[in-house]
């Protein structure tokens, strides 16, 4: 009962204000005839019908399905070459300086290459997105691998662990907070990137077609694709921050302890 | 010093490692050919363009809505942030709110910045405010609420007013929030302002990235994506060099 009580006052706390601000859109918009600024009803009916009756399938899941595959590729890719590289200092001193200049180029200047090589269709845009999330996972991967506590190290050398069960049961475990925090940058980057990669390239998906909305002067629709596009980019991260809470549990729990 | 004197060597030598890789991959295989710059290419594009007044010119643009919309969201952030942090109250209220803009990606609203503000330098300036003024202001804010409570009990104590606290505890205290805030921030405005060109095409590097993919120049391409990684370096680093300076006592 308490916690409910508590529950329901941190939702209060936290709630007014964007109530306030919804409403105060809803009436101040409510007769605007300003065409940049449509009323906020009319957005949201227009909202209803574009996402829930007309494109959902046409453009939000090619997007998604874009991002979901094209970021699976970069985990899969960077994560071990992350540990290859990040086990031996050497290597690691060596790939370190041209991950650190790759990723300094703001991912979305990359759509361009890729566009030049694989044209306008999909491949490109999985490529682009791949490519721009790997870096960051790389780089948290080997620096994660790489800086495990000297003393954890030490233990299990001296507990004899062979070099397999340092690497499965010291380095990776303790590299898994770091890791997580690279997947969550180059899952914000591949989101970022995937609707570049739709602006940019022509065509369809909900980047595309708000842009198109946009160049058409079809004001509503272009409201409804940045905020559909806006609470997407919300829930997306809410999701990632709930699996690695659940993934982390074990570090989350030490480090209360601490 | 040994540590500094082997680390230059080792990114010098990856640096030519990767360049005569690309160089290889781009004359040979299937990757040759008009769509793809070799390295030798690229880098000559890069020495044509040092000669090209546009260029200079797009960097000077990319520079200035970057530093521009940098220095507002700081200017706009900080304060807000502590004002928010200096009561609960506040600051759980507007919590929620800013977390959902600060994960917001500012690409999102190129659509609607395009139509309102139209594709011009203000517009690169408005998109980077937007990148960073939620996240700047929570940290901020975070910063502010993380105050030792002991320390301005003692200040209480020793009746020093609320501004002396924010002075000599607060602000302090928040000073390594704010730091790494910053350079997030730093980086961050860079990144809009490019794809602010990019994306919706307000002058600058960007905008000239745009160009020269749909001339199919590749070369120039990535001459252009060249300069942005090395921009983008170079920001990082002096970020943080400048904030060891300035923020000496949090040992970041």
């Amino acid at each position: 009962m308490r916690r409910i009580g508590r529950w329901l006052l941190a939702v209060l706390i936290g709630g007014w204000l964007p109530v306030l601000l919804i409403t105060w859109w809803w009436n101040a918009s409510a007769d605007s005839t300003d065409p940049f600024f449509p009323p906020l009803h009319a957005i949201w009916e227009q909202f209803q019908y574009n996402w829930i009756w007309q494109f959902w399938g046409i453009h939000v899941m090619p997007t998604l399905q874009n991002l979901i595959v094209g970021f699976l590729i970069a985990v899969v890719i960077a994560i071990p070459l992350g540990v290859v590289v990040g086990s031996s200092r050497t290597t690691a001193t060596y790939v370190e300086p041209v991950v650190d200049f790759i990723r300094s180029i703001p991912p979305v200047a990359l759509v361009p290459i890729f566009i030049l090589l694989l044209g306008l269709d999909s491949s490109m845009r999985i490529a682009s997105i791949t490519f721009a999330a790997s870096f960051p996972i790389l780089l948290n991967t080997i620096e994660g691998v790489r800086a495990t506590n000297v003393v954890l190290l030490d233990t299990a050398m001296v507990f004899r662990l062979t070099r397999n069960q340092i690497l499965w049961r010291v380095r990776l475990p303790n590299a898994m907070p770091t890791v997580f925090a690279g997947l969550q940058v180059g899952f914000q980057i591949a989101f970022i990137v995937a609707i570049a990669s739709e602006i940019l390239g022509s065509g369809f998906g909900l980047g595309a077609f708000t842009l198109i909305a946009t160049d058409s002067f079809m004001i509503l629709d272009a409201w409804t694709g940045v905020m559909l596009l806006g609470i997407l980019g919300y829930v997306l991260n809410l999701v990632f921050d709930v699996v690695e809470r659940i993934s982390l549990r074990w570090y989350f729990g030490q480090r209360k302890l601490v | 010093m040994p540590g500094v004197n082997r680390r230059i060597p080792a990114g010098l030598v990856s640096a030519v490692v990767v360049l005569l890789i690309w160089q290889v991959v781009g004359s040979v295989g299937p990757l040759a050919g008009d769509s793809f710059a070799t390295a030798s290419e690229a880098i000559v594009a890069l020495i044509g363009l040092f000669a090209d007044s546009q260029f200079w010119v797009a960097v000077f643009e990319t520079l200035q809505m970057a530093v521009i919309g940098f220095a507002l969201s700081m200017v706009i952030a900080v304060p807000l942030g502590l004002l928010i942090g200096l009561s609960r109250f506040t600051y759980r209220s507007t919590k929620f709110t800013f977390d959902f803009f600060k994960v917001i990606p500012p690409i999102v609203l190129i659509p609607i910045a395009i139509l309102v503000i139209g594709p011009s330098i203000a517009m690169g300036i408005a998109l980077a405010v937007f990148a960073n003024v939620f996240a700047v202001a929570i940290q901020t804010a975070y910063g502010i609420r993380d105050t030792d409570p002991t320390l301005l009990e003692t200040m209480r104590c020793y009746r020093m007013n609320a501004f002396q606290q924010i002075r000599y505890a607060r602000l302090p205290s928040a000073a390594a929030q704010i730091a790494v805030a910053t350079r997030l921030a730093a980086t961050a405005s860079l990144i809009v302002a490019v794809v602010a060109g990019l994306v919706g095409g307000a002058p600058g590097l960007g905008r000239l990235a745009a160009l020269y993919q749909s001339a199919g120049t590749a070369d120039r391409t990535y001459a252009v994506v060249l300069t942005l990684g090395i921009l983008g370096l170079v920001t990082s680093r002096l970020i943080v060099r400048l904030q060891r300076r300035a923020v000496f006592w949090s040992g970041r």
